[in-house]
């Protein structure tokens, strides 16, 4: 999923120092999962805005905020709380709010959230990065361990010398990537694929990059 | 000879090379590798300049490489593959080359994290070992990683670093046989102090046969007080400081004559380990010792050709 972070709330209050009225947008999917865009978060911060002395028209956590054809209709029902606000707060990603940015094109939208990365629910609410949408997948390579995520540098032919202990130099609390690809080759007797080097890569794959497809 | 370097001329005539590593200074000041270039320039054979070394802002290597070379110093330039993407680091190769800079020692450079710009965005477009492969081409087929020409020729010694001492130990020789097969010409690795593991390490070194298809020169890091060999032992990561080291500096009276002590008898040791063809003195805000840990170790005369 993707997850995200509650942005400093001094923040978000300095962006609509000039507006009186909010609507908030949610979103089902990864945000409610991480905690920060489901209904109660939502509610949540309704409750602040409004001690803040903002009025809220109107909030709902759509399906999903990047579905940009879906959460048009499910916002259909909402369109006179919208035309109130002066402003749209999006609790989602940064794909949801640019999905608000593009169906209300005169209305400023304003994100509630940062988003961090790709990664797994390890535990409730604990997030473990694990992909950077590369658009050109190696985990065939590396034992279905991703070491331009999960290595600080990024490394395709690592460990560099920094790795100790199966920990990594930057930090006691991150793991090694390679050590684990290491382990994990060797056990399933694929440790040839270790003394192979790992040409560089195309970075320019980045679907995001290219033209956008509706080619508007 | 690939590049005809001085490093080059000892390491394939057969002799025990002696390098060193010169920190460039945190400013423009031409004197401060001046000076450490006088220091050093009889008790060397090349000198590495470091490349942003721990990821702190410094004079560049190349620059600190081209000061030493007017002075008649052969000089190993160091570049890692943190700040620069493949674009920049065929071009800044290209110039370096130019300007008579013949040794480049390839490495991936300590995470920003670490510097002094902790927030900067690291590169790593490429790692080391696709930076020693992107060298081996431009210099042995002429092309560049695109596979475009480029003209004339590419005279250079091919360098990049092991780390006997980093985990998983078993894997490290492995790691060594990639930089190998991807076109280092000589290896300088991490600091010896643990004599013991590193011969371990040597003696896979042998049984893969690399001994005799790559220089490895050992790295020597010289201790000036108890204090900085606490400090590495605890502290820097990718440093194997034994316990009996520590309790020699702090039970000595003269820590710093300590100090220079271990260091001889580290090079003593390693110049009978079969297969390394030298040593690479990193003497961190200490270089005014190296003279005479060359000198006392029987290194001299430098350089030796």
């Amino acid at each position: 999923m993707i997850v995200t972070k509650r942005r400093d709330f001094n923040k978000l209050k300095e962006n609509i120092n000039r507006h009186k009225t909010v609507f908030l947008l949610g979103c089902s999917e990864c945000a409610a999962l991480c905690g920060t865009g489901g209904e109660p978060e939502l509610k949540e911060m309704k409750g602040l805005l409004e001690a803040e002395g903002k009025e809220v028209t109107g909030l709902i956590a759509v399906k999903s905020g990047c579905q940009v054809l879906g959460t048009k209709l499910e916002l259909k029902p909402f369109k006179e709380a919208i035309n109130k606000a002066d402003c749209i707060i999006v609790m989602s990603c940064g794909a949801g709010t640019q999905t608000a940015a593009e169906l209300f094109e005169d209305k400023p939208v304003y994100p509630a959230n940062n988003t961090m990365y790709l990664g797994n629910m390890t535990r409730f609410q604990v997030f473990d990065e694990r992909c950077s949408l590369c658009g050109e997948c190696i985990l065939d390579m590396t034992g279905g361990i991703c070491p331009i995520t999960r290595c600080a540098k990024g490394l395709l032919n690592g460990p560099c010398g920094g790795s100790q202990a199966g920990k990594c130099e930057i930090s006691p609390d991150m793991t090694c990537a390679w050590q684990l690809i290491i382990e994990r080759l060797s056990k399933t007797g694929a440790f040839k694929r270790l003394e192979e080097i790992i040409p560089p890569k195309n970075w320019n794959q980045i679907p995001t990059r290219k033209p956008d497809k509706r080619g508007k | 000879m690939k590049s005809g370097s001085n490093l080059e001329k000892v390491l394939e005539g057969g002799y025990f090379a002696v390098t060193a590593e010169v920190g460039p200074p945190k400013g423009a000041l031409s004197t401060v590798i001046k000076r450490k270039g006088e220091l050093l320039k009889f008790h060397c054979d090349a000198m590495n300049v470091t490349d942003n070394q721990t990821a702190i802002v410094r004079m560049s290597s190349w620059s600190g490489c081209i000061l030493l070379k007017e002075m008649g110093i052969d000089p190993v330039m160091q570049m890692v593959v943190r700040d620069r993407n493949r674009i920049a680091i065929q071009s800044d190769i290209l110039g370096a080359v130019a300007l008579g800079i013949r040794n480049i020692l390839c490495l991936s450079g300590d995470h920003q994290k670490f510097g002094n710009h902790p927030t900067a965005k690291g590169v790593y477009d490429i790692d080391s070992i696709q930076l020693i492969q992107t060298l081996k081409t431009m210099r042995d087929d002429r092309k560049f990683m695109c596979g475009e020409d480029l003209s004339g020729e590419l005279p250079i010694y091919i360098g990049a670093v092991e780390n006997p001492f980093a985990d998983p130990f078993e894997y490290r020789v492995h790691r060594l046989a990639k930089k190998v097969k991807a076109g280092a010409d000589f290896i300088q690795t991490q600091a010896v102090f643990d004599v013991k593991k590193f011969s371990k390490w040597m003696d896979m070194v042998r049984d893969h046969g690399l001994d005799k298809q790559v220089h490895i020169l050992a790295g020597i890091i010289p201790i000036k007080s108890v204090g900085m060999a606490r400090y590495m032992r605890d502290n820097v990561s990718g440093i194997s400081v034994p316990d009996e080291i520590v309790i020699r500096m702090e039970e000595a009276k003269d820590a710093k004559e300590e100090g220079v002590k271990i260091a001889i008898e580290i090079i003593e040791q390693l110049k009978e380990i079969e297969g390394i063809h030298g040593i690479h003195i990193m003497a961190v805000a200490w270089e005014d010792i190296v003279p005479l840990i060359v000198e006392r170790a029987g290194l001299l005369p430098r350089p030796i050709l």
